[in-house]
This record gives C-alpha cells, sequence and structure tokens, in this order.
C-alpha cells in the first residue's frame, strides 16, 4: 500500500485518468442495473405486491393472464391454500384531459390481493376504482370519472395506491362485477363467474395443485418471465451490465500492464536490491483496488446524483444491494486485469534490468 | 573472519563454441571495513565478477560464501532475502525509485525488512553525506551527484555487511567523484562494511586498501595500499 498510495500521490494526472475510465464504467454499468430494475418494476411490481406464490391459470392460455379463462368455481379446486380471484383487461382510460394505457384488476375486496389505499378510499360499489398512484403524474386524481376505450361504462376514481403496475400500464383495482360489465357489457350477468385467473398464497409451490387437468399451476416468478417482452428486457440489459464487467477487466489490464512496463527497469532495481515479488505484486494489486474502489464509489455516487435528475419518464429505480454487488464485481474483474501486470513483474529479471 | 569468499568461482555464458568465459576461476575474499576497488577496461567480466558475488546470477561452478552461506545453493527467493539483509548495492543508473521522496525511498525499506537504521543513525548519515536538506525531494530535483548520495545513503541504510557499488561515480565530475570515494572511505571504517567498488576510473584508487585488477575474465591483487600494509 505504501508504494501504491505514493505512486498515485505523484503521478496524479495519470492515475485521475484510470480512475475517470473505471468511474465511467461503473457509471454505465450502475445506471443499466438501475434501467433493468426500473424496466422490471415497470412489469412486475403489482405482481410482486400480491405476495403470491403461484397463478393458475388455463393450461392453453399459455402463460398469458388476459388469454386464459375460467370461472370462480375453480378457486375451490385449489386446497390448503389462501386463494384470490383475479379477472384482468387492458384497455385505455380517459378523464377527459388524459388519456392512459390501463390494466384492469377485476378482484375480491375480501381476497389478499386487495391493495392498500394509500390516499382516498377503498371501492365499494361497482364502478368504483383504486387506481396505480403513477397515474397522477398523468394527470389524473380523485374523483376523475374514466371513459374506457372498450366499453360504455365509466369508472370512478376513489382512491390510489402505490407500486401497481402490471407489464408497463398502471392499474385500476375494482370488483369483479366492475371488471364483467366492463368486459362483457350486456352480457355481464351471465358471465358473473368468469374471470382469468387465480392467485395463490402457500407456504411452497409443490403443495399448490388443482384437480383440473385444464388448468396450469404456474409460479410467480415463471409467470413473471412470460410476461410480454419481459425476459427480453431483462436479457438485453443483463446482457451490456456482463460486457461491462469484461471490457472494465480489459481496459485495466492494459491500462495497468503499459504502466508496469514503463517501469521495469525501476522494479529490476527493487528486486536487485531484494526486495520480493510477492511485496511488488502486493502493491500493484492494492494500487488496482484503491483506483477501482475510487472509481467504483465516485461512479456510484453519481448515478444516484443524475437519478434525482432524470424526468419521470425515465424507468429508473435503484436497487441498492444489487448496485453494491455490481460495484463488488467491478473491483474484482479489476484485479483480475491486475494479474496480467503481476505476471510481468514475476518475469522481470534483476540482472538485466541493472545492465549487467 | 572473511565476510565474502569466492571459491573456484567460474561464469560462462552460452555453451559449445560459443562458450564465453566471462568469469575465469576466481578466488577472492573480502574483510569487514575493507574498500576493494576491481579496475579492468568494459568487457572484462568486472560486472559480471559484482553480479554474482552480489547474488544476481548464480556461477557456472565454485562457491559463493557471504557470512559463510553459500550463494549457489540458494534458490532466487533465499538469494532475495539475502541480497535484502546482508548486501547493498550502488548502481551505475540510479537505483532509486521515481515516485518516492528520499525519506520515503528510505521508509521502502522499513516495510520490507526490519533492523535497519535508527533515526539517529539515519541522521547522522544524511549529515555525513550533505543531504539533510533534500529530505523531501523526489529523484528527479535532485542534481546526478545528489541523487548519487541519496543512493549511497539507501543502500547503506539497511546495514548491509557487504556494498557493491558499479561505477558509483561514472556520472560524477572529479570533485564530486572524489567526494563519493571519501564517503564510503568512511561509512565503511565507520560501520566495518565491506565494500566493493568495480570501475575503469583508475583516480578512485587511491581512497581503496586493495585493488584488483581484471583483464579478460581473471581477477589478480595489483596492489595493496601502503596504509593497510603499515597495518599489516
Amino acid at each position: 500500500m505504501f508504494l501504491a498510495w505514493n505512486e498515485i500521490k505523484k503521478n496524479k494526472l495519470r492515475f485521475a485518468l484510470i480512475v475517470g475510465v473505471l468511474m465511467l464504467v461503473s457509471y454505465l454499468v450502475f445506471f443499466l442495473s438501475g434501467l433493468a430494475t426500473g424496466l422490471a418494476s415497470l412489469n412486475r411490481e403489482a405482481v410482486d405486491k400480491w405476495d403470491a406464490t403461484a397463478i393458475v391459470l388455463t393450461e392453453e392460455s399459455d402463460k398469458s393472464l388476459p388469454q386464459s379463462s375460467l370461472t370462480t368455481e375453480e378457486a375451490d379446486n385449489i386446497k390448503d391454500n389462501d386463494t384470490a380471484t383475479l379477472g384482468q383487461l387492458n384497455s385505455i382510460a380517459r378523464n377527459g384531459d388524459a388519456k392512459q394505457n390501463i390494466a384492469l384488476f377485476g378482484i375480491d375486496s375480501e381476497e389478499f390481493i386487495m391493495p392498500k389505499v394509500t390516499e382516498g378510499e377503498k371501492f365499494a360499489g361497482d364502478n368504483e376504482v383504486i387506481a396505480s398512484d403513477t397515474l397522477k403524474e398523468d394527470g389524473f386524481k380523485l374523483g376523475d370519472e374514466l371513459e374506457l376505450s372498450s366499453t360504455d361504462e365509466k369508472l370512478t376514481i376513489v382512491g390510489f395506491t402505490d407500486s401497481a403496475r402490471f407489464n408497463a400500464a398502471p392499474v385500476l383495482y375494482g370488483d369483479v362485477t366492475t371488471f364483467q360489465k366492463v368486459k362483457f357489457g350486456e352480457g355481464a350477468a351471465e358471465n358473473e363467474t368468469q374471470i382469468n385467473g387465480i392467485v395463490v398464497r402457500g407456504d411452497d409451490f409443490s403443495s399448490i395443485s388443482t384437480s383440473n387437468e385444464d388448468l396450469e399451476v404456474i409460479e410467480v416468478e415463471e409467470f413473471i418471465e412470460n410476461l410480454p417482452g419481459y425476459t427480453e428486457q431483462a436479457l438485453t440489459l443483463n446482457f451490456m451490465i456482463y460486457f461491462l464487467f469484461g471490457i472494465s477487466s480489459v481496459i485495466v489490464a492494459i491500462f495497468l500492464y503499459v504502466l508496469t512496463v514503463q517501469k521495469i527497469s525501476m522494479f529490476g532495481v527493487m528486486k536487485a536490491q531484494g526486495i520480493s515479488n510477492g511485496y511488488l505484486s502486493r502493491s500493484v494489486i492494492a494500487q488496482t483496488f484503491l483506483l477501482a474502489f475510487i472509481g467504483v464509489v465516485v461512479g456510484f455516487a453519481l448515478t444516484l446524483i443524475s437519478g434525482e435528475f432524470l424526468p419521470s419518464a425515465v424507468p429508473v429505480a435503484f436497487d441498492i444491494p444489487t448496485m453494491i454487488i455490481y460495484g463488488v464485481i467491478l473491483i474484482v474483474v479489476a484485479i483480475l486485469g491486475a494479474v496480467f501486470s503481476v505476471l510481468t513483474i514475476v518475469k522481470i529479471d534483476p540482472l538485466k534490468a541493472i545492465g549487467g | 573472519m572473511a565476510i565474502l569468499e569466492l571459491n573456484n568461482v567460474k561464469k560462462s555464458f552460452g555453451s559449445g563454441h560459443m562458450k564465453v568465459d566471462a568469469l575465469k576461476e576466481t578466488n577472492f575474499s573480502a574483510e569487514p571495513g575493507e574498500l576493494i576497488a576491481v579496475i579492468g577496461p568494459s568487457g572484462s567480466g568486472k560486472s559480471t565478477f559484482l553480479t554474482v558475488a552480489g547474488g544476481l546470477q548464480t556461477p557456472t561452478s565454485g562457491a559463493i560464501l557471504v557470512n559463510n552461506k553459500d550463494l549457489a545453493d540458494l534458490n532466487e527467493k533465499q538469494r532475495s532475502k539475502i541480497r535484502l539483509k546482508e548486501i547493498g548495492f550502488i548502481l551505475q543508473a540510479s537505483n532509486l525509485v521515481p515516485f518516492l521522496n528520499v525519506d520515503n525511498q528510505m521508509k521502502l525499506l522499513d516495510n520490507v525488512k526490519k533492523d535497519n537504521m535508527s533515526k539517529e543513525e539515519l541522521n547522522a548519515l544524511y549529515d555525513n553525506l550533505g543531504i539533510k536538506e533534500l529530505r523531501k525531494k523526489y529523484p528527479a530535483d535532485l542534481s546526478g551527484g545528489e541523487r548519487q548520495r541519496v543512493a549511497i545513503a539507501k543502500a547503506l541504510y539497511s546495514k548491509p555487511s557487504i556494498l557493491l557499488a558499479d561505477e558509483p561515480t561514472a556520472s560524477l565530475d572529479s570533485e564530486k567523484a572524489y567526494e563519493v570515494m571519501e564517503l564510503l572511505k568512511k561509512e565503511t571504517t565507520q560501520n566495518k562494511t565491506t565494500t566493493i567498488v568495480v570501475t575503469h576510473d583508475t583516480r578512485l584508487i587511491e581512497y581503496c586498501d586493495k585493488v584488483y585488477e581484471m583483464t579478460d575474465g581473471v581477477l589478480k591483487l595489483k596492489e595493496t595500499s601502503k596504509k593497510s600494509q603499515a597495518i599489516l
């Protein structure tokens, strides 16, 4: 650490450049991870809020909630576990000024997927809904009467709840009857048991089964992964992050290698004096650690600061534990990059270095 | 008792008809407190002699005893330890670390080795070498002579039993060269170090107790100074 730190102090510009590059890479990694988290929660936060174990859909729907159609009675075939019925459809809601893509959830207010109201009150009767609070930023407010694109029914916002987006659309929670009136119009009465799926909360996934062979029990995480676009988005961003890990390792390796090659005669003289390979190698590793650590910390701070200034339309959400893990990985790959230089140092022949 | 002994040491490079005997069978011994010069034209094998004696390369045959330990039996890691503990090098090219100031050059040795000079001893050494004012300066800010004196301080700081100097006065004018030799003489006598100076500069001989001459790989005792003869 003594050599490492003194060299950094003496050659501030040189090392500031390396730190700068590492900072930019980590900034990019953190930002991409923020985008990945943000995009993911855009898709899944309403599902996460259920805190459920599984969802039961029809086999033929291929894990797609809107394509699944079953009746409320199926809930009786699922034994020993807490169940909640769920109807879902997508529509466009407008309040006169604003319009927004929404997902309507038809639920039973007595069951566990009923959201906590953060503002206003619960829905009490037909055509009353609790809306995702992100709709407030889109120009919707309490008491708004909403026209839907697919029906003449009008819905009234009586309350707001947080973290309620499903597959990128803000959720409106209403009673199952409200959902059926929107979905079936005149035919609502004869379809009063029609829903899309049954959400199950149990101790473990394997205990959940249904006696109806046309139905499929899907683990919640698997259900999320099958939301349209979800896996593709996540893979794209994660791929970029993994590439950046590789790139930062190579960048550090090149930088340090160039620096080490410049110092070969200096290392040789030190080795001639009897300073061990171990000491010199540890010094290079310590130096890399310092540089990477400073770069990652600055990148981290920069990410959080720029996150504050982003418009809310940008779906970034910073998941600190994930970012810390990525930061540690960045430092580790940087140190792997230093291994090259260590090998070079070990190979230096002190005799050649002193011109013997 | 000899601190450094070379018994029948040979060093050759290459093989077959390309074989070059850089060092022919050499016997040599040095006592504590001696200042010895090895002179000879370039290419005569003096540097080979110095690096073999300093454990920087292994001899082709023969034994090198440093404090009665045979360097030829040791691997590079063990020789590195001996160099650190017993041997100080003053090299032709400055052996200072460019990004450390004078004080930190010494501190680096504290990081890798115990039993170096105490603060008082170091201050006295700085005084002797006249580099007290330079302790916060970096090698790039020093003149050639100053750098050489710092290099000497660095070599002496770890209290080596043997000090090996390769052309320590090469980059200095006569006045500075004499100064450096006087310093080496003083430190050698004071600390009972054995100092071997390899040089082609015959002006320096007068400071030395013994002078060896190297020609084509053969080391020969040339003269013993009057002073040491008187003692004998």
